[in-house]
């Protein structure tokens, strides 16, 4: 018994070993184009040129097909293809696109919540402020200028020694982003402290010092997912390429020992 | 006899169809160049008729000039930033230059355009992919792969300037024989390029859309406006005299391809397609560049074909290009020192060789700049010519990189690989290597070996020197939306900036002195009492113009000096040109010297061994009215506005400061940022004169 399985093991391995000895030799040397090749490779030409190619003319693109092959084979060989980083960067940029082909299914619904919900940060609103402010232009009594004005608005009188600004006196619906652009970094940090329908300051700008009446504030938040569905979608499928390589990578990088000068020195 | 009769018939015969058969083909033939497609994109999209109008307009600060990878020179020199990536880089995020470093905005544009040269879109990345068809082509060999990541190297420059000097231009033209079905296809469809061998419409057409797809993307009405664009990049036959010109869309509709230099050299012809699309329902506008490297042929006083200027002329040029970038990384176009002695200022972002000469050539002063052109306008016009020259100013960067560089502080110059480098740039001493890689390549390309000398090194001088950190433009609109700023540039309330954010406001009108500059509706009260920038002033029987003006400095940047108005006019008896700048507002509460219309000095000054500036001097705005003292109400005239910041380090003495060297020689270590606003111009009532040409 145990000899009958030995036997049937060896004879399998000579046949293995035949098999492989006559495979080899076949790639190596036999060509084999298929129809679908020469259809497309002559459908290129036709299209190029504008009409059939004569019979001399399909025998020439098909030998010239078939030197490029064997040019190639030779090349690989004698392992041409070694050390070339075009070749190397081609072929590390087709997989890269096969790796990612292959993700590009339609998520579910349920997919994309969950991913909307993991970047929720990155979707939030801003909050938006409407305001009026006083003026009062960058000089050594501009503080004290607008004390002064601030006082007479608490005891509800106008003011009149403010200055107009040359982007105007009312803001509308502005992102903090906008305001910072509007009125220098110095204000980043104050709308969030103000309190409705009142004027407080004088805050400090680059232009000088400011009152400022918050009429409106319209606070920050989370879009419902499904509004913003397009946006979401586009970036999951830009985020699932990057971890399809990302993926990728971590599952073959274990496979490979990197080795490197430790004194190689820049 | 017999035989020779029939003959005959038959030449009638054939005579007769081949007319016929002529007429058909003419009635086949269409225009693909105004086939409008629609690139708008799905997805939601604030209305922008929702969002709030300021009827006092705000400015809002763009760049219409930026090349990506699509165009065929910035791919040459390395850049593979796509539309989509410039656009990022203009709404805040940082995006990568070829040479590895990361380009990002102190603060973010409201506006942006991609502008590819229209001419090859997207050919040259094609050619360089080697899995295209082109690829397979003889003459894409010198582009195989020159960007992947390996070959992103400074020691390529010299491959790069051969292959964007000559290796295109082999490239290009190879046309296939008139009897090709492509030719005839080209014939058919109005087409020219189908009929070149390295030239492939599928790849064309599939790059311009993704520009078009990447603008409305982006585009994002009240926060963020970008337009579909690019540019028709024509130059005059003989002298190579840069007729650049940028073109953008106000829509999400488009034409299928870009009207280009293959299709007509003139741009008499552009605007006639421009006015073609305008017809279908999509209006654009043409912005013409770099007038300073036309060799005096971008403002001249005769038309492309060298015929007489009339007014159907000026006035097709005058719908289609309102205005007009004065600065961009390759130089200033406001004046020339040789044009306006007397102007102080004149001496400024000065680039005085032809665009794109290899080597550098001179380009004629006269006909090269915008003060220049102004004046030649109003001697046409005087001649019963027309008015070509009417024009508003804008700024704009013209990057090859995808990212506009504004910051002196922070500057990568234009051309990626060329001038990525302090070195390549000319402001750093170079390398012995960098010497000796120069000397071979200017050797095999037979170019002329253009090295500066000096105690302190040697140089690089092929001319980045004189290019600059370089500019904006600057709309005053209702709102940041596309219809609104696109109608700024049509009225041409518009100014440019050489990449500060100053603001400037202009106003001209008969009773400005009513109005109190320091009352919160003084803006409201100039526009309905006066014109604004871009505008008209007519006569007022025995009455002196009004001008104001209020400039507000950049918050991130030095204080402003002084506020001028720049007078251009024309003598009403000889139609002799004339100019004269006067200082109208400065800083520090100095006033203005009547006698010299200057400010007094200031004091700013900067220290060109770590770039700080004096502090304390300076102001955050000026603002005054102003009265022309040497007023003639039958003389007309133009007045823009140019806001002068007080001195800063040149972005090539950065340079040296954080090489740790001395600024090299020969070229100004600091300047003056500034602004220019679009002309007022003043229009006396008609005088009826006679003007007989000999």
């Amino acid at each position: 018994m145990r000899n009958k399985i030995l036997i049937f093991f060896i004879i399998g391995l000579i046949i293995y070993v035949i098999d492989i000895g006559f495979n080899s030799d076949n790639n190596l040397n036999e060509i084999y184009i298929s129809d679908s090749e020469l259809t497309n490779l002559l459908l290129t030409w036709k299209s190029q040129v504008g009409r059939e190619p004569t019979a001399i003319e399909a025998t020439n693109i098909i030998n010239n097909l078939v030197e490029e092959e064997i040019l190639y084979r030779e090349a690989l060989k004698l392992g041409l293809d070694n050390e070339d980083r075009i070749i190397k960067r081609r072929l590390a940029q087709k997989i890269t696109f096969l790796k990612q082909e292959t993700l590009l299914k339609q998520p579910s619904d349920e997919v994309l919540r969950s991913f909307y919900n993991l970047n929720k940060n990155k979707y939030f609103v801003q909050p938006l402020y409407s305001f009026t402010h006083l003026y009062f232009s960058k000089g050594p009594d501009s503080k004290k200028r607008a004390d002064k004005a601030l006082k007479e608005l608490i005891q509800n009188k106008t003011p009149n020694n403010s200055d107009p600004f040359l982007l105007g006196k009312e803001f509308y619906k502005n992102s903090t982003d906008e305001i910072i652009r509007n009125f220098g970094k110095s204000f980043e940090n104050v709308f969030n402290k103000l309190i409705l329908d009142q004027w407080s300051g004088p805050y400090e700008s680059s232009y000088g010092h400011h009152l400022i009446f918050l009429n409106s504030r319209k606070d920050g938040f989370n879009p419902d997912w499904i509004e913003i569905k397009n946006q979401v979608l586009n970036d999951y499928f830009l985020q699932s390429k990057e971890d399809a390589i990302k993926k990728y990578l971590e599952e073959i990088k274990s496979e490979y020992k990197v080795v490197i000068d430790p004194n190689f020195k820049y | 006899m017999k035989s020779s009769k029939s003959f005959i018939g038959l030449i009638v015969v054939s005579t007769i169809f081949f007319i016929y058969a002529s007429g058909v083909y003419k009635n086949l033939q269409s225009d693909s160049a105004l086939e409008v497609v629609d690139f708008s994109i799905d997805g939601a999209k604030t209305d922008p008729a929702s969002i709030k109008s300021n009827l006092d307009r705000s400015p809002y600060y763009g760049d219409l000039h930026v090349h990506t990878k699509y165009s065929f020179d910035a791919y040459v020199f390395g850049t593979t930033n796509s539309p989509h990536d410039a656009y990022r880089y203009a709404t805040g995020d940082g995006i990568t230059h070829p040479l590895g470093y990361e380009m990002k905005l102190k603060e973010p544009l409201d506006f942006y355009a991609v502008t590819d040269h229209g001419f090859y879109l997207g050919m040259v990345e094609n050619y360089a992919d080697t899995s295209s068809k082109q690829s397979k082509q003889p003459w894409s060999k010198p582009f195989h792969n020159i960007n992947r990541p390996e070959n992103l190297i400074v020691e390529s420059v010299g491959q790069r300037s051969d292959i964007f000097s000559s290796v295109l231009r082999q490239t290009i033209l190879q046309p296939y024989p008139y009897w090709h079905p492509k030719t005839i296809k080209a014939w058919f469809t109005k087409n020219i390029q189908l009929a070149l061998k390295s030239f492939d419409y599928e790849v064309h057409k599939s790059a311009w859309s993704d520009v078009a797809r990447a603008a409305e993307e982006f585009n994002n009405p009240g926060k963020f406006t970008t337009f579909i664009g690019y540019e028709f990049t024509s130059s005059t036959l003989v002298e190579g005299g840069n007729l650049h010109r940028n073109v953008i869309f106000n829509s999400a509709k488009a034409p299928i391809r870009p009207w280009t230099r293959i299709d007509s050299l003139n741009p008499e012809h552009l605007w006639t397609w421009m006015d073609g699309l305008r017809d279908r329902g999509v209006d654009s506008l043409a912005m013409p560049h770099n007038s300073n490297g036309s060799n005096g042929q971008m403002f001249e006083g005769e038309t492309f074909k060298g015929g007489p200027i009339d007014i159907e002329y000026a006035s097709k040029r005058m719908r289609n290009e309102p205005v007009v970038e004065i600065t961009q990384v390759k130089g200033t176009s406001d004046t020339h020192p040789m044009l306006s002695p007397d102007d102080e200022w004149a001496d400024f972002g000065i680039m005085d060789y032809r665009v794109g000469s290899r080597p550098p050539t001179y380009s004629k002063t006269q006909g090269s700049y915008v003060r220049d052109a102004y004046l030649t306008g109003l001697t046409l016009e005087w001649k019963r010519q027309g008015n070509p020259y009417k024009f508003g100013l804008i700024g704009s960067s013209d990057t090859h990189t995808g990212a506009g560089s504004f910051d002196e502080s922070n500057y990568w110059s234009k051309v990626s690989l060329l001038d990525g480098t302090a070195q390549g740039r000319g402001t750093v001493p170079l390398s012995d290597e960098r010497i000796k890689l120069m000397k071979e390549y200017t050797k095999e390309y037979n170019q002329p070996l253009s090295l500066l000398e000096t105690e302190d090194g040697t140089y690089a001088s092929v001319g980045f020197e004189q290019w600059g950190a370089s500019g904006l433009a600057v709309a005053w609109a209702e709102k940041n939306t596309r219809d609104s700023i696109f109608k700024a540039f049509k009225r041409k309330e518009t100014f440019a900036t050489t990449g500060t954010r100053i603001a400037v406001r202009f106003f001209a009108g008969y009773d400005m002195q009513s109005i109190n500059l320091n009352s919160e509706s003084m803006v409201r009260d100039a526009y309905v009492k006066g014109v604004t920038m871009g505008s008209d002033l007519g006569e007022q029987e025995n009455k002196i113009p009004e001008f104001i003006v209020w400039a507000q400095r950049d918050k991130n940047g030095a204080p402003l000096q002084r506020v001028q108005i720049i007078k251009g006019w024309i003598e009403k008896a000889s139609g002799t040109p004339h100019e004269k700048v006067y200082d109208v507002a400065c800083s520090d509460s100095l006033d203005v010297d009547p006698i010299t219309n200057r400010c007094p000095d200031n004091g700013a000054r900067v220290n060109i061994n770590n770039c700080s500036i004096s502090s304390n001097v300076g102001a955050t705005e000026l603002k005054s009215i102003w009265a022309d003292p040497d007023f003639d109400s039958n003389t007309k005239a133009f007045y823009y506005v140019r806001v002068l910041e007080n001195p800063t380090c040149r972005w090539s003495t950065w340079d040296a400061v954080k090489a740790g060297v001395k600024p090299r020689p020969n070229i100004h270590k600091t300047i003056q940022e500034r602004a220019w606003t679009s002309p007022i111009w003043y229009i006396p009532k008609d005088d009826p004169l006679d003007i007989v040409p000999l």
